[in-house]
């Protein structure tokens, strides 16, 4: 073989791959890229009704975020998204965790049960939101199985440190059936031969999920706890329907406060700002989980 | 067969053709002005009504077009302004009476003074809704109609009580309140939910007793909070008003469980085919011989800056919506009170249920007469304030003073 012509093959350059993957490469661009950007640059303008419109929106460097830090609001709606993030992602992943471990056993009727546990997470969070919101009525049920046992009435919705807690227990139950079903799926593809062989060995069952299933686990846990992350930082409508933010801002989450700046005040500069510091705020936190995995 | 049509000579299909394009090219450009109409309406009858001047108007007007444009309630201002900043403006935009000045602040709507003098009806437009549309000598926009709030209450709930007539002052109505309270059912209902809806049924009861939000730090203020979160603390109010919008509102006054509902015309039909046995008063006042103030709700046509085309075609369909008998049309059809003096009267006469709200009118005040451009954001500090004085978080002195303050400063800002 001519070695001058197979170096001439190797060099040409073949245009075809590229081609291939340009419409995702413009796709992305257009569609994921500019958004992301232009919020990031509008959270360094002063863009408010009037600049917004005459186009002109002057620089105005970290103002947007002074302002955003040197409101208290911003700070309860930090403190609200990390805690909220941490309680749902926390009880979403133990319950699916152990539901996992349930359905590795046979018991009668388990697909009908498998395909009931997705019910919360393929219904809409518009109409689970609602449904929550009657649940934690004054005169809901709730309210009156805790009169069953002799408690309450609770003031669920209408106080700042109950309706806190009862948005994220609503959440916890639209997210666990994620944290399930990838958990099992995980759970299925060990091979049963391990836990034989170390069921010969004398293992307890919960040494077998100590020392097997949940290391082998390990990938797919990192997988679920960042996914959940970035799900649970993001969460709107679930909070926005079930209390709007309120009562007295007490469940404002960064993403209902950075709305209600920008389409309630109309302080699109701000909003963006509040935007960026929660993007910021999910990237820290999945940093923050590769580091623990890591150690 | 297909040889000889090939033969043909072409002349006279060519002729035909031609023609034709120029006939469509012709009709094309008489009718070539388009009205883009941005709008929240969303129920059958409202989109029914809208359907129906359209096609008048249309026929009346055959070079002018009329497009809809739907857009969710809480981003047509957003929408509006974002059309305006690509040089893309609707013809028209609906936009909710208090958002008007702040809209017109971005400089995108045109002033319509001229031609708002010009309409036959404009002499008789209540004080309130001008206001809501006036800034000094311009005009930005013409009201598709009004709305306010008042009280509903259950007569049999109030016979059962012994209330003998319905309240007319704050006093009157804790009474009543108090007198109809028995688990499960609430004296009274209202909606204090973290939205525009908390601060606009306040407003009732802060204006009739002489307060602005403008100035919280008042004791005018202070005894119309201190009102609403007695009725809370003493129970004839359930503490779930801090999470109710005026949706769940209604459903509390007729599902039995209160007795009285802060709401407007709109809920009217609702209420009607339930079948629940009511009456409607004014607002109550703080005492004899004051008259209640009331907050006005309704959209108003606004004019957007653009090409003078468009621009006139959008006063000619605002024209139109204005002829008295088509206007009386569009404010019972969207359960509206005319923001015209002689049509709302005939409406009271028509619908004697309705009159509350006619009386009303007479008093009733544009929200963006507190604070102006500024309105959205000191609203929002105030139904911050009410919450936190409802859930306890704070006292009604202290959760105010902190507002007033940061009232302020927003308008020291602008």
């Amino acid at each position: 073989m001519d070695p001058s012509r197979s170096i001439v093959r190797k060099v040409r350059f073949d245009a075809s791959p590229y081609l291939f993957i340009l419409p995702f490469v413009v796709f992305c661009l257009i569609l994921l890229l500019y958004p992301v950007v232009y919020s990031l640059a509008l959270s360094f303008r002063q863009a408010t009704v009037e600049t917004f419109v005459s186009g002109d929106m002057p620089f105005n460097g970290l103002t947007q975020y002074q302002a955003a830090l040197a409101d208290p609001i911003f700070w309860r709606a930090l403190l609200n998204t990390i805690l909220f993030a941490f309680f749902s992602i926390l009880f979403q992943f133990t319950i699916g965790f152990l539901l996992g471990l349930l359905f590795q056993a046979d018991f009668p009727l388990k697909n009908l049960c498998l395909a009931l546990l997705l019910i919360p997470w393929v219904s809409p969070v518009l109409t689970a939101a609602n449904i929550f919101k009657g649940l934690f009525n004054e005169a809901g049920p709730v309210n009156r199985l805790c009169h069953l046992v002799g408690l309450g009435p609770f003031p669920w919705l209408a106080d700042p440190g109950y309706a806190f807690p009862a948005t994220i227990v609503a959440n916890i139950w639209i997210g666990f059936p994620f944290n399930f079903i990838l958990l099992y799926a995980g759970m299925r593809s060990i091979p049963t031969d391990i836990y034989e062989a170390a069921k010969i060995d004398g293992a307890t069952f919960w040494q077998r999920v100590g020392y097997i299933t949940l290391p082998v686990l390990q990938p797919v846990s990192v997988a679920v706890l960042m996914l959940g992350t970035i799900y649970t930082v993001k969460v709107f409508d679930l909070v926005w329907i079930m209390t709007g933010g309120g009562p007295a801002n007490g469940t404002h989450l960064l993403s209902t406060y950075a709305y209600q700046v920008g389409f309630s005040v109309l302080n699109f500069g701000e909003a963006a700002a509040i935007a960026t510091l929660m993007v910021l705020l999910v990237v820290l936190l999945n940093l923050l989980q590769l580091l623990l995995q890591r150690r | 067969m297909k040889t000889h049509t090939l033969r043909k000579p072409l002349f006279p299909q060519l002729i035909f053709i031609g023609s034709a394009i120029a006939g469509l090219a012709l009709a094309n450009a008489r009718a070539q002005v388009t009205v883009e109409i941005v709008h929240y309406f969303s129920v059958d009858s409202q989109i029914e009504i809208l359907n129906e001047i359209q096609k008048e108007f249309e026929a009346a007007n055959p070079g002018i077009k009329i497009q809809y444009t739907y857009v969710p309630f809480g981003e047509l201002v957003s929408r509006t302004l974002q059309m305006a900043a690509v040089r893309k403006p609707p013809g028209i935009s609906a936009i909710d009476n208090p958002d008007v000045l702040r809209v017109a602040k971005a400089g995108i709507l045109k002033d319509i003074s001229a031609d708002a003098a010009k309409l036959k009806i404009w002499e008789d437009v209540y004080p309130g809704p001008k206001s809501a549309v006036t800034d000094g000598s311009k005009v930005y926009g013409v009201p598709v109609g009004s709305n306010s709030l008042a009280l509903y209450y259950n007569k049999k709930m109030f016979a059962d009580a012994g209330v003998a007539s319905p309240p007319a002052t704050w006093p009157e109505l804790t009474e009543a309140a108090t007198k109809t309270t028995k688990s499960p059912v609430y004296g009274i209902a209202f909606s204090a939910v973290n939205t525009e809806e908390a601060t606009w049924q306040w407003e009732p009861f802060l204006w009739s007793n002489g307060g602005s939000l403008t100035d919280l730090d008042s004791e005018n203020a202070r005894t119309a909070l201190q009102l609403w979160v007695d009725w809370v603390k003493k129970g004839v109010a359930s503490k779930d008003v801090v999470n109710w919008n005026q949706g769940d509102v209604p459903n509390q006054f007729l599902g039995g469980r209160a007795a009285t509902m802060v709401m407007g015309p709109w809920q009217l039909a609702n209420v009607q085919k339930s079948g629940v046995d009511f009456g409607i008063v004014t607002i109550p006042v703080p005492k004899e011989g004051r008259k209640p103030v009331v907050p006005l709700g309704g959209e108003v046509w606004c004019v957007l800056k653009g090409d003078s085309k468009v621009e006139d075609a959008a006063m000619k369909f605002i024209q139109f919506t204005q002829e008295p008998e088509r206007l009386r049309k569009i404010c019972d059809t969207l359960n509206y009170i005319s923001s015209v003096r002689s049509i709302a009267k005939q409406q009271g006469e028509a619908n004697q249920v309705l009159q509350p709200f006619v009386d009303q009118m007479d008093t009733a005040r544009a929200r963006s007469q507190d604070g102006g451009a500024s309105y959205p954001e000191i609203s929002l500090t105030t139904r911050t304030a009410i919450q936190k004085a409802l859930t306890g978080q704070a006292t009604v002195e202290a959760a105010l003073k902190e507002a007033a303050a940061k009232i302020k400063t927003i308008l020291a800002k602008k």
